[in-house]
Order: structure tokens, then C-alpha cells, then sequence
């Protein structure tokens, strides 16, 4: 199979997944025990509202038209309007989005900071001090909930520093020192159990490579034991640590939605929380389609950029 | 059992002299005694809640609730309601641990038959079914989870449900994986021409070659499984709201947080503690079993 086939094979493969899961969606949705307006509404709603309501919502329609404008409207970017707020779904998301970005994406980079060097260290360090610090420290970090590194944090560093504000957040746009002072802690929190996973990954995936033939023989051959490490080694290593990218961005958004409550930052994660508080179903069932979205061409991306470095990776035949 | 594995004994399908390898591991090695220790400790203490929880989790001491305090009546403290921190955290060990037991067992039982028979019958079975599972893995659990409480309201089996969801693909991935490799081994091909039946072959022949794996990544999932337990308890969208849970205690802790820390930290404790213990030990079942994985050592 051909690069340009197998690319719009799984581009087509991701697009039914994404059909699907809004397919599921809207049935979960419709699935509600009782009347979604009266919900909405609260027990004492007037019929006149209520019906309102449910026409706003599409309920009055038969269930294949509602169906055929679900998808339709999903085609156009259409995710609908709030019941709360009267927004639509899409922007009240890319209001929400910035805070939940910008703690995942620092987040990401200090796991990625710690963990590459510490999973070398521990790896070409193997069964010394090093190597049990390394380990144990990255044990420790995915044994802990974000949310609770994120009190921890708050209690010590948030109290000691006051330079670290220890609530709310503060857009880009407002300078970066700012910004990065209100991002760090809540960062910090959502990193720390990914770069305990990353740390480990990157040490066994290391030390396997490490015993390879061709490391024996770049170092018989007289290079230096850096170049051999760095050029080699760490290129190979850190392939297989990349793959599970997309995989750990579902851990890490579970994590960003549970420190924004203890951050006080309103993000997505708050969003979806008020969200629910307030029975506002568009906005939660906007929310999934969206994450899974992300989730699934995140993932697309990542094979094929796993493909594009790695040349003796087959495409098409098995899984 | 059927399948013959010479002059092995066998239970539940894994080799005894596996098991053997399995204490030699545990007990050779300091960190998977401590992790099978605490865990025992723990799983003991939410069993025996009743007999050995100092206080009725439940009972408000209105004395005490303006000031939640540390104290030798109450080692651990006492939450805004006057109610004893050591007594909830035992209570809440039954729901935690029983939640991740309850979630990774049906994700286990659904994921590993999805597994076994889309590897075992392959073809278009194996591509309907697999498909099925991307599916399923395309979903952020968070947000199923979110979706559950938001239709069916809180509530332990809502819970249970979503977190089992997130863990079906892991375990039918993994089963398929290594039917895969035992479809095509003598004894299974022998099974067949003896005329045993597909379903007969799955379970006798199949699942018990394939459970040492599934062992280790049920031990994984569990760790990561009162790790979602917490996240959600937390987010006041687990369990409900009255019930003492790790996460919940940590939740209403959260508004104290400056004049009674001890709420925010001692649950957190008692999860990082169980959920260590757990890894710890799954790392040395790994390892006894030689099973290869996620940072498993090498």
C-alpha cells in the first residue's frame, strides 16, 4: 500500500470514529430519563416553556430529522448554543480554552524537561544512586493525583513564594511573567505524574537500546561515548516514547480539569463542571465531540509523524 | 483444566513454578513487600471499617465543628462537620478500593472476551470488533464519566461505568494481542482436530496462556482506576456527595484549606500510599512473569 493510501485510509478511519462517537452522543443525550426541557427548566416549568424550550432544542422534531440536523449542523462546525449563557457551544469553548492550553502545553514541558534527562540518566546509570532516585521519584509521581500534587504545591511553594500568586489566572496577553507566575504551580501539578510516566518509558526504552549491535559497534568503531549516547542511543530511544504522546493527552486533560477547581482558574475543565452543575447539555455533549476530535487527529498525527521518522515502520497490513 | 503442560502444576491456568517465581520476586524484593503490605493493610482496614473505625463515620461532634482540629481523641482530624477524619478515610477505603475493584473487573471481563474472540476467529470478526474498541478508546473518560452524571445523575454504578468504559479497550488490545500469538500453537491446533468447540478452546486452551499478562495489566489498571475514583469524587461528579471517599474528602477539604490543611492532605496520603503499593507490586508480578510492557524493567 501506497504512503498517499494509507494516509487518507486512516484520515477516513478517524473521520468514522468521530461519526460514531457523535452517533453515541446523540443517543446517550436523547436517552435521558424524563424530559431533557423539564431538566433544563426545573420541576415547575410552564408548558408554554417547556415546549419552548424543547423546540429550541430540536425535541419537537421526529427523531430522524433531529439526527440528520445533529450531524449536519456537526458538519458545518455547528455544536449549538448554551442553554445557560445563549453562547454558542464552539465559543464558549475558545473562551474556556486558553487557561486549559496554556497549563497543559507548560505542563507538557516540564514533564519533557525532567523526564528525558532522568530517564537517561537512570538508564546509562543502571542499579546505581542515581538510577533508585530517578525510579522512585518517577514511582512516586504516578501514584499521585494532580489535583492533590496541585494542594501540596499550593500549601508549600504557594505559601513560601509570594511572588506565585496561588489563584486564578492571567492571559498571555497580559506579559508573560504574569502569566507563566499563574500557569507554573497549576503546570507543575499536571506534569509531574506524565513526567514520572515519560521518565520510566524512556529508561526501559534506553536501556534496550543501549544492548543494541549497532551501539556495540558505533562504540567499537572509536567514537566518542556521548556521541554514541546522544546521536544513536537517544535518537532510537525516544521513539517509542513519542507514540504514547497522544495517549497520555487524555490522562493529562483528566488532570488539568481537576487542578483548574484547585487553581480557581477558569478554564475548560470549569466549564465543564458549571456545565453540569447547571444541566446545560449542549455545552457537555459539544465538549465531548470536540475532545475526542482532538483526541483521535492527535493521535493520526502522531503515527504518521511515528511513520515519516522511522522508515522500516510498514504501512497498511496489520494493526 | 485440559490443556497438558507436562509435569507443571497449574492454577487458574498459570504455571505453579510461576508462582514460585512470584514469591521468590515478592519477598526478594523490599519494594514489592511494602507494596503488598500496605495494600493488605488497606484492603484490611476497608473490609474490618466497622469493627476498627474509631467513630460512626457519620456523627457530628458540634463542639468541634467550628474548629476542625488535630487532636488525641481524633489523630487525624476532623472534617468542617465535626466528623472523625480516620473513621471517613476507613469508610471511604470501601469505596475507593471497591469502585477501582468493581470498574477494572468488568472493564477486564468485556475488554479480554472482546479480545479473545476477535483474535481467535480473525477476519472480519476482528475488524468489526476492533473497530468497535477504537471506538470506545476515542471517547476521554473524563467526559464519559462527565456525560453519565450529567444524564443518570450520580451514583456508584455510574461511576463504575464509566471508569470500566475507559478500560475496555486496554484489556481487549491486549487479549487479542496475545491470542494472536497461542491461535496458532500445536496444542491448540490439537484441541481442534479433537474436536473440541470454539468456545471450549477460547476458555481451556487460550485464556489460561494468555492470563499472565492480563494479571499484570489488571494490577496496573486498578492503581490508575482509584486514581479516576479520586479525580471524580473530587469534582463532586463521583460517588454521591455524602458518601465518604478519598476523593470526596479531599474535595470538601479543598474550601478549609487554610485553617485545616490535614483534610486536603491525609486522604491524599492514603492514595498515593495504596496506589504505590499497587504499582510497586504490579512492577514485581511483571517481572515475575516476564511480562513486557509500559516501563517494565528490562
Amino acid at each position: 500500500m501506497g504512503v498517499k493510501r494509507y494516509v487518507a485510509k486512516r484520515t477516513l478511519q478517524a473521520i468514522g470514529v468521530v461519526y460514531v462517537v457523535a452517533t453515541a452522543v446523540f443517543v446517550a443525550v436523547r436517552s435521558v430519563p424524563g424530559d431533557p426541557a423539564r431538566l433544563v427548566l426545573g420541576g415547575n416549568a410552564e408548558p408554554d416553556e417547556l415546549a419552548a424550550v424543547r423546540a429550541e432544542l430540536g425535541l419537537d422534531q421526529p427523531i430522524h430529522v433531529q439526527y440528520y440536523r445533529w450531524m449536519a449542523d456537526l458538519a458545518r462546525g455547528d455544536l449549538g448554543d448554551s442553554i445557560y449563557t445563549g453562547q454558542s457551544v464552539g465559543a464558549s469553548i475558545a473562551n474556556a480554552a486558553e487557561p486549559t492550553l496554556s497549563i497543559g502545553l507548560v505542563g507538557i514541558t516540564i514533564a519533557i524537561l525532567i523526564a528525558i534527562p532522568a530517564g537517561i540518566v537512570s538508564a546509562t546509570r543502571r542499579d546505581r544512586w542515581e538510577d533508585y532516585v530517578a525510579t522512585g521519584v518517577a514511582f512516586l509521581g504516578i501514584s499521585m493525583p494532580s489535583f492533590w500534587i496541585g494542594i501540596v504545591l499550593l500549601l508549600t511553594v504557594g505559601t513560601a513564594v509570594p511572588a506565585i500568586p496561588s489563584f486564578g489566572y492571567a492571559s498571555i496577553s497580559e506579559g508573560v511573567v504574569p502569566w507563566l507566575s499563574h500557569v507554573i504551580l497549576p503546570a507543575a501539578a499536571v506534569g509531574l505524574p506524565y513526567a514520572g510516566i515519560i521518565t520510566r518509558m524512556t529508561r526501559s526504552s534506553m536501556l534496550e537500546v543501549l544492548s543494541e549491535d549497532y551501539m556495540q559497534t558505533a562504540r567499537a568503531k572509536g567514537l566518542p561515548p556521548r556521541l554514541v549516547l546522544f546521536k544513536h542511543g537517544l535518537q532510537n530511544a525516544l521513539m517509542p516514547v513519542v507514540t504514547v504522546a497522544g495517549i497520555l493527552f487524555a490522562l493529562l486533560l483528566g488532570g488539568i480539569v481537576a487542578v483548574e477547581m484547585v487553581f480557581g482558574v477558569q478554564g475548560f475543565g470549569r466549564l465543564l463542571i458549571r456545565s453540569i452543575e447547571r444541566q446545560d447539555f449542549p455545552i457537555v455533549q459539544g465538549s465531548v465531540i470536540v475532545v475526542s476530535i482532538i483526541f483521535v487527529f492527535m493521535n493520526l498525527f502522531v503515527d504518521l509523524l511515528y511513520m515519516s521518522i522511522n522508515p522500516k515502520i510498514k504501512y497498511g497490513g496489520g494493526a | 483444566m485440559s490443556t497438558d503442560y507436562g509435569d507443571a502444576d497449574t492454577f487458574f491456568g498459570v504455571r505453579l513454578d510461576r508462582f514460585e517465581r512470584l514469591y521468590e520476586a515478592v519477598a526478594g524484593d523490599y519494594k514489592a513487600t511494602f507494596g503488598l503490605v500496605t495494600v493488605t493493610l488497606f484492603v484490611l482496614a476497608a473490609i474490618f471499617a466497622p469493627e476498627l473505625a474509631p467513630y460512626d463515620p457519620m456523627a457530628q461532634e458540634y463542639a468541634i465543628m467550628q474548629a476542625p482540629s488535630l487532636s488525641s481523641a481524633h489523630p487525624l482530624g476532623t472534617d468542617s462537620f465535626g466528623r472523625d477524619l480516620l473513621s471517613r478515610m476507613m469508610y471511604g477505603a470501601r469505596v475507593s478500593l471497591g469502585v477501582s475493584l468493581g470498574a477494572v473487573t468488568i472493564g477486564a471481563v468485556v475488554g479480554v472476551s472482546l479480545g479473545v474472540v476477535a483474535g481467535y476467529f480473525g477476519g472480519w470478526v476482528d475488524d468489526a470488533l476492533m473497530r468497535f474498541v477504537d471506538v470506545l478508546w476515542a471517547f476521554p473518560w473524563l467526559l464519559v464519566a462527565i456525560m453519565l452524571v450529567a444524564i443518570f445523575g450520580q451514583g456508584v454504578w455510574n461511576v463504575i461505568a464509566a471508569i470500566a468504559f475507559a478500560y475496555i479497550d486496554d484489556f481487549a488490545r491486549l487479549a487479542r494481542g496475545e491470542v494472536l500469538s497461542i491461535r496458532e500453537e500445536e496444542f491448540v491446533l490439537a484441541a481442534k482436530n479433537i474436536g473440541l468447540g470454539d468456545l471450549g478452546i477460547m476458555t481451556e486452551e487460550v485464556l489460561p496462556n494468555a492470563v499472565a499478562p492480563l494479571i499484570v495489566q489488571f494490577t496496573v489498571l486498578i492503581a490508575r482506576a482509584i486514581l479516576a475514583e479520586s479525580t471524580l469524587s473530587f469534582l463532586g461528579i463521583g460517588v454521591k456527595p455524602t458518601t465518604p471517599t478519598w476523593g470526596a474528602l479531599l474535595g470538601q477539604g479543598r474550601s478549609l484549606i487554610g485553617q485545616a490543611w490535614w483534610i486536603s492532605i491525609v486522604p491524599g496520603v492514603a492514595i498515593v500510599i495504596t496506589v504505590l503499593g499497587i504499582n510497586l507490586f504490579g512492577d514485581a508480578l511483571r517481572d515475575a512473569f516476564d511480562v513486557r510492557g509500559e516501563g517494565g524493567s528490562p
